[in-house]
Parts: structure tokens; C-alpha cells; sequence
């Protein structure tokens, strides 16, 4: 899962059909769908959001979505 | 002709709209600075060039994004220019596919070439024209080259139909499509083929345009069908599929046009982010910035400049008024309207501007930065637990400029209770307006702790939206999901040019009023002081001012402050906050800010000082805010609700400072 992974790794999304429909579609917006590579970029303290990079762009969702969204790693 | 300019967020298009027409509109580096259709000339006089806000595709998520989607249905437009973020090619071509599917011309303007390079991605522009099948011109939107190209080919140039079948979405869908033409008796404006596409996507507000056309039972029924369809031949949901077809076709432009190199440089960005976003760090410094930012504004930089200000317009300005008047041989009444009423009344307003300007000098320079969107990621937890997300912390800063924007910038908000929710508890900030009244009772009251003072009013206004929020989320506006995904855009070096015309932009408003609506409440205020029961130029406390303030003074008895010139400044402070100050100027009669300060301690202690300025912060959005409050909501409910409760906390907070002050024994 996404939300387990440490600082710094990197992994391949997929899965990401469990998370709620409005948290996916702008994820799609983003570009973030399956067969994304993301790259753990930070943790927000006190299970605040986390801060993913992909393709160069940086994202932030929360906790929450984060467990939700299968990857493997790289 | 008009020309709609669209793109995803935080692809400079605000600053491409700027240089396209010559005139100014405020330029931002975060989503959803462009909360409100803005419409420009282009240099040529000729055509009209259409600001909409920023979007990632034309099925709305939130209000912000839905202006867009509502706007092509409604309204016409002749062609479009699409901007592109180089560096975010893949992503940015999902929309552009819709807009060719829509089937107005198109012209693309490409802009960051410069970020896509240092990331490693190579564009030719030519081929990758080529390959989408309309003009291409690769711009820098925030100098402005390549800008007279981009408008001389969407303005002059005859432009090539759009290929609105870029995308062949399978046997399924094309058939649908078909069918779906033949459903209606008389045919919309817009190409039927987008009209479906965005139908099968989920648009809402597509289908509600839709069931003007054809009976939605009979829409239902289609669009079941077709979903079903797809679910059985492809397994996954219709929306789903359209966009993977999207992906798809958006990867053979890619492989056609566009070399990707592999070799990526860390770009600063990260680095910077590695330290405002660290995970102990990021708090801190987000308070550090904002406490700074404070100093600089009302006590390092600000204060000196204001009195250097206050200095010339009671010295010399109104000596030279005085003189001028003199010579004129103006009557005593002229004199007293000019002298006790305006120069008093403005220019105890007048006297702020260089603080003002200060704050949101500051205020542009975190949106400009790219920093804004980082305070939302830091603040979301803290948000989350009362009930908000982060993003809401963006209006709130907004709103320490000036509410207006502040609550128009909750747009951006996708969940409606969350963005409601924003949008009554953003008065709560401490707008600019208020720092007058603050900055003249410190001076009177608390010159050794000025910024501190100050600050502390800052964060009350802060705490009381978050337990109010907290409060409001668990009892009337119970229910619904909370929602949080934000895209950070890289910093940018902010251009000083944009950064002054925002903060200019942003500060004229505040020059204008005093210019406007104060100069005219000033007058008013000052005949109302001047005439009286008795006739003309009553003493004071005779006159109609009085009686009006005397009437409502006494419920201020228990939180301290129990004058009629405290009742009267706190009627017009409904008007704008800084009347406040510039009823005051002219009731206690005196010729300068100094000495207004050294009159006050006749009437406030300075607890009662502090209580007062407690519930200035809270009492009631302005009369401008207000009416955002009902345009924003379209609710009668929600914005009397927004003015009684705010009316109550500011009551209950400023009793149990003032009467709890007492007990422990401050005056």
C-alpha cells in the first residue's frame, strides 16, 4: 500500500479502484492512475497528509486515500 | 470575436491572459486564483479574450471548475486557445482532446519549454502541431515572448476544423454516439458527439443541459445501456474506459512527437520542499514566515511609514488646506465640513495604506511563490480535525487581505458543506480594514507590545473559526465526506513586476473606498455630528450622532466600552471596518492620530481597549462581505446565520475578556 511505504522509495500504482470515486477522478486529473511510478516524497506529522511525486509533479493526499492504493515496489 | 482562453491550473495562464491583452489581471501561483469569469481586448481592439478558471478536465469537480463546462454551454465562443504545461504534457492533453471534441478552432499555446527541459523532455513544437492537427506556438506566458505570435495566429489566421474524432473510443461508444444524435428533435449548439462523451463521463451539469432536449427518462434508459455495455466488453466503469482510450491516444502523440531523455536533474523545487514541508520543520516555519511577516508590517517597516504619513497629512496638508481655505474666505461651515469631516475621516484611513500595501505585498508574494499551496498540504490535519481540509486555509489567508476575495477563493473547495463552511468562517479573519482600528488602540493602549498585540488578535480570529468549525461540522453541517487531494506547483521565482501590480491590484480597492465610500460616509458622519435636535452646529453630545450611539450603548455596558461614540463607530463599522476609524477622527474632534490616542484613555481602559478591539474582529462581516456571503451561498439563511453568530461569539468572547480581565484584576 501507498501509505506503508518509507520516504524516498519508489512504486508502481496497481490498484487504485478501492478509493472513494471523487478522491480517484481528481487523481485521474492529475494524472495518477495505474501504471503510475510515484516516488514517496514526505510525511505530514501527526498522520497528515502525504506528499508523492510523480512525473515531476508533486501531489499531496491524505492518509487515509493513501492505504487504499495498491503498489509494488521499485 | 470572442476567444476563450482554457488550461489546467498553475499553467501561467493568468499571465498569459495579461500579456495577450495588455490590461492587468491578478496573477497567482496556485489553483484556483481565477475564481470569476474576466473578460479583456485583445491589442488589436478587435476580438475579446475570455480569463476562465483553471481546470483538469471539463467534468466539474468543484463550483470553480463547473464555470467552465457551464460557460460552454451557455454562452458563445467563437474559437479557443488552450495553454499547455510543457513539463506536464500528458496530463494537460486530456483536456486539450475535450476541446478539440467540443469542435471550436483551437489554437495551443506551449508553454514552460524551458521546465520541460531541465526535466529532460524535449518538444519539437512543429511535429507535435502536427501530430494533434492544429497551431502550435511555444510562449514563455510569464515574459510575454512569443505572445504577439500565439495572438496573431488565433486572431488573424484562418484556422483548421478541429479534429474532434482525435480519439476512436471503440464499437461501443462510437455507436452510441450515433444513436444518441438521433434522439433529439431539434439539435443543441454544441457538437452532439461532445455533448455524449462528456454525458457518458458522469458531467452533471451536461445531462441537466441535456434534459431540456430530451425526456430524462429516456436519458436514463440510454446512458444505462451504454454503461452496461461497456462494463461487460471492457470490465471496468464508462468513465474509466473513456479516459484510458484518452491515455492511449495521448501516448502514440507522445511517441510521435516527443523525446524523452532520461537523465533528470533534482530541480530545486524539491530541495526547497524537502526543507518547508519537512516533516518537524514545516509547522514552524510556516509560523516563523507568518510572524515576519507581521513584524514587517506593524512594527519594523509599517508603523514608521505610517506616522511619516500621519505626519504629513495633519502637518502640512492641512495646513496648506487651512490656507487655501482662508483665502477662498470659506464659511465656517465649509471649513468645519472640509477640515472636521473629510481631511479627518480619510485621512485617518489614508494613513494605513503603507501597512496595507505591506500585508499584501506579502499576501502576493506566498500565492505568487507557490508556497500557498504548501500551507494547505502542512495545515490539512489540523484542518481535518475541526471538520475542514487544508485547502480551506487558503481562503482564510485570502481573506487577511480582504474577505471578499477571501470567500470567493472557497470555490475552489470541492465539497459543498466543506466550501460553505469556509465561506462562514472566513469573515472571521482579521481583514485589513481592521488593522486600523487595531493599529490606533495599540498606540493608545499597548506601545510596548504593539505586534504582539496585534498578533494575538490574528490567532483569536484563527481559534474562534477553528472551534467554531469544529462545532458547526458536528452539529448543523453534519455529514458528508471529507475530500483532499492538492497539487503542489513548483516554486516559482516571484517576477517583481507581478508582484507589484497584484499587491497594487489588491491595495487600490483599499485606496478607492477611502476615496469613495468613506469619503462619503465621512460627510455624512460629520453632519450627522454637526446637526442635532437643537439645529445646526450643536455641541456633540447634543447632536444626532450622539442620540443615535446613546441608543444602543448601553448593551456594551458589560463588555466595557458603555459611549455613544463607541455605539456610533461600531454602526458604521457595518459599513466598511475602517470607518470605525474615521468616526471616531471626527467625533472626538481631534487633528491628528496622536492625539486621538491620547484622548481615548479619557474613555477606554485598556482592557476595555482590548475587549473593544475583540469584537471589532468579530462582530459582523462588512456590508461588501455580506454581500459575497449571499452571491456565493444564494442563501438568505446562511448569510443572516453568517452575521447573527458572528454577532454572538464576538459578544460572548469580548464578556468574558473584559469581565474576566476584572476579576483577575487588569483595568
Amino acid at each position: 500500500m501507498l501509505g506503508k511505504l518509507n520516504k524516498g522509495e519508489k512504486c508502481k500504482i496497481i490498484d487504485i479502484s478501492r478509493i472513494d470515486l471523487l478522491v480517484r477522478r481528481r487523481l485521474l486529473d492529475l494524472g495518477i492512475t495505474e501504471g503510475t511510478e510515484v516516488c514517496i516524497k514526505c510525511y505530514m506529522p501527526f498522520g497528515g497528509p502525504i506528499m508523492v511525486e510523480s512525473c515531476g509533479q508533486c501531489i499531496g493526499i491524505r492518509r487515509v486515500e493513501a492505504v487504499q492504493i495498491e503498489v509494488e515496489r521499485l | 470575436m470572442d476567444i476563450a482562453l482554457i488550461g489546467n491550473p498553475n499553467t501561467g495562464k493568468t499571465s498569459l491572459f495579461n500579456n495577450l491583452t495588455g490590461s492587468y489581471e491578478y496573477v497567482g501561483n496556485w489553483s484556483g486564483v481565477t475564481v470569476e469569469k474576466k473578460v479583456g481586448q485583445f491589442k488589436n481592439k478587435k476580438d475579446k479574450l475570455i480569463d476562465l478558471p483553471g481546470i483538469y478536465s471539463l467534468t466539474p469537480l468543484s463550483k470553480d471548475e463547473g464555470v467552465v463546462t457551464q460557460f460552454l454551454l451557455s454562452e458563445n465562443v467563437d474559437k479557443m486557445i488552450n495553454i499547455l504545461d510543457a513539463s506536464q504534457l500528458e496530463r494537460n492533453l486530456h483536456l486539450t482532446i475535450q476541446l478539440l471534441e467540443y469542435g471550436k478552432p483551437v489554437v495551443i499555446g506551449l508553454n514552460m519549454m524551458d521546465v520541460a527541459l531541465k526535466r529532460g523532455f524535449q518538444i519539437e513544437p512543429n511535429q507535435l502541431s502536427n501530430q494533434i492537427g492544429i497551431p502550435l506556438k511555444p510562449v514563455i506566458a510569464r515574459t510575454g515572448k512569443g505572445c504577439d505570435m500565439l495572438a496573431e495566429a488565433v486572431t488573424s489566421e484562418r484556422l483548421p476544423e478541429p479534429n474532434a474524432r482525435i480519439v476512436d473510443y471503440g464499437k461501443d461508444i462510437e455507436e452510441a454516439i450515433l444513436r444518441f444524435e438521433k434522439l433529439f428533435d431539434n439539435k443543441p449548439n454544441q457538437s452532439t458527439r461532445w455533448l455524449a462523451l462528456q454525458m457518458f463521463e458522469g458531467n452533471q451539469y451536461v445531462i441537466k443541459y441535456l434534459e431540456n432536449y430530451i425526456e430524462s427518462e429516456q436519458l436514463n434508459q440510454f446512458l444505462l445501456e451504454i454503461k452496461d455495455a461497456i462494463k461487460k466488453s471492457a470490465g471496468t466503469s464508462i468513465d474509466q474506459f473513456i479516459f484510458r482510450k484518452r491515455k492511449e491516444t495521448i501516448n502514440q502523440i507522445m511517441t510521435d512527437a516527443y523525446i524523452k531523455r532520461e537523465q533528470i536533474i533534482t530541480p530545486l523545487s524539491e530541495k526547497i520542499d524537502a526543507i518547508v514541508t519537512n516533516k518537524i520543520l514545516g509547522l514552524p516555519i510556516f509560523f516563523l514566515l507568518m510572524y515576519l511577516m507581521f513584524m514587517l508590517t506593524f512594527d519594523w517597516l509599517g508603523f514608521p511609514l505610517s506616522d511619516l504619513l500621519d505626519g504629513f497629512i495633519t502637518g502640512p496638508l492641512s495646513q496648506t488646506i487651512e490656507n487655501l481655505l482662508q483665502a477662498a474666505g470659506a464659511s465656517a461651515f465649509i471649513h468645519s465640513l472640509i477640515l472636521d469631516g473629510i481631511v479627518a475621516g480619510v485621512g485617518g484611513v489614508l494613513v494605513f495604506v503603507p501597512q496595507i500595501f505591506i500585508l499584501f505585498f506579502f499576501i502576493s508574494l506566498l500565492e505568487d511563490s507557490g508556497y500557498m499551496a504548501r500551507v494547505a498540504l502542512v495545515m490539512d490535519r489540523l484542518m481535518e480535525a475541526v471538520g475542514l481540509n487544508g485547502k480551506a486555509f487558503i481562503p482564510m489567508m485570502i481573506g487577511f487581505g480582504c474577505n471578499v476575495p477571501g470567500i470567493m477563493a472557497a470555490r475552489t473547495i470541492e465539497t459543498p458543506k466543506e466550501r460553505l463552511l469556509t465561506i462562514l468562517l472566513t469573515p472571521l479573519m482579521s481583514c485589513s480594514a481592521r488593522l486600523p482600528v487595531y493599529a490606533l488602540f495599540v498606540g493608545a493602549f499597548f506601545v510596548q507590545q504593539k505586534a504582539f498585540i496585534v498578533l494575538s488578535l490574528y490567532i483569536l480570529g484563527i481559534a474562534v473559526a477553528l472551534i467554531l468549525a469544529k462545532l458547526f461540522s458536528s452539529t448543523i453541517l453534519k455529514g458528508e465526506t471529507s475530500f483532499f487531494v492538492i497539487e503542489l506547483p513548483p516554486y516559482r521565482l516571484p517576477q517583481f513586476q507581478a508582484l507589484w501590480r497584484s499587491t497594487w491590484d489588491k491595495g487600490k480597492g483599499f485606496v478607492k473606498k477611502a476615496g469613495t465610500f468613506i469619503f462619503a460616509g465621512s460627510v455624512f458622519i460629520w453632519l450627522l455630528s454637526y446637526i442635532g435636535p437643537g439645529g445646526m452646529d450643536v455641541a456633540l453630545d447634543d447632536s444626532y450622532l450622539a442620540a443615535i450611539g446613546g441608543f444602543i450603548a448601553p448593551l456594551f455596558e458589560p463588555i466595557g466600552f458603555n459611549t455613544w461614540q463607541a455605539g456610533a463607530s461600531l454602526i458604521t463599522g457595518f459599513l466598511a471596518k475602517e470607518a470605525i476609524i474615521s468616526t471616531m477622527n471626527i467625533i472626538y474632534f481631534v487633528p491628528d492620530e496622536a492625539s486621538l490616542q491620547g484622548l481615548l484613555s479619557d474613555y477606554f481602559t485598556p482592557l476595555a481597549g482590548y475587549s473593544f478591539m475583540v469584537f471589532i474582529l468579530l462582530y459582523i462581516p462588512c456590508l461588501a462581505t455580506v454581500a459575497t456571503i449571499y452571491k456565493e451561498t444564494g442563501s438568505k439563511k446562511w448569510t443572516a446565520f453568517s452575521m447573527v453568530y458572528a454577532l454572538i461569539a464576538a459578544y460572548l468572547l469580548a464578556l468574558i475578556i473584559y469581565q474576566g480581565g476584572k476579576l483577575l484584576g487588569f483595568m
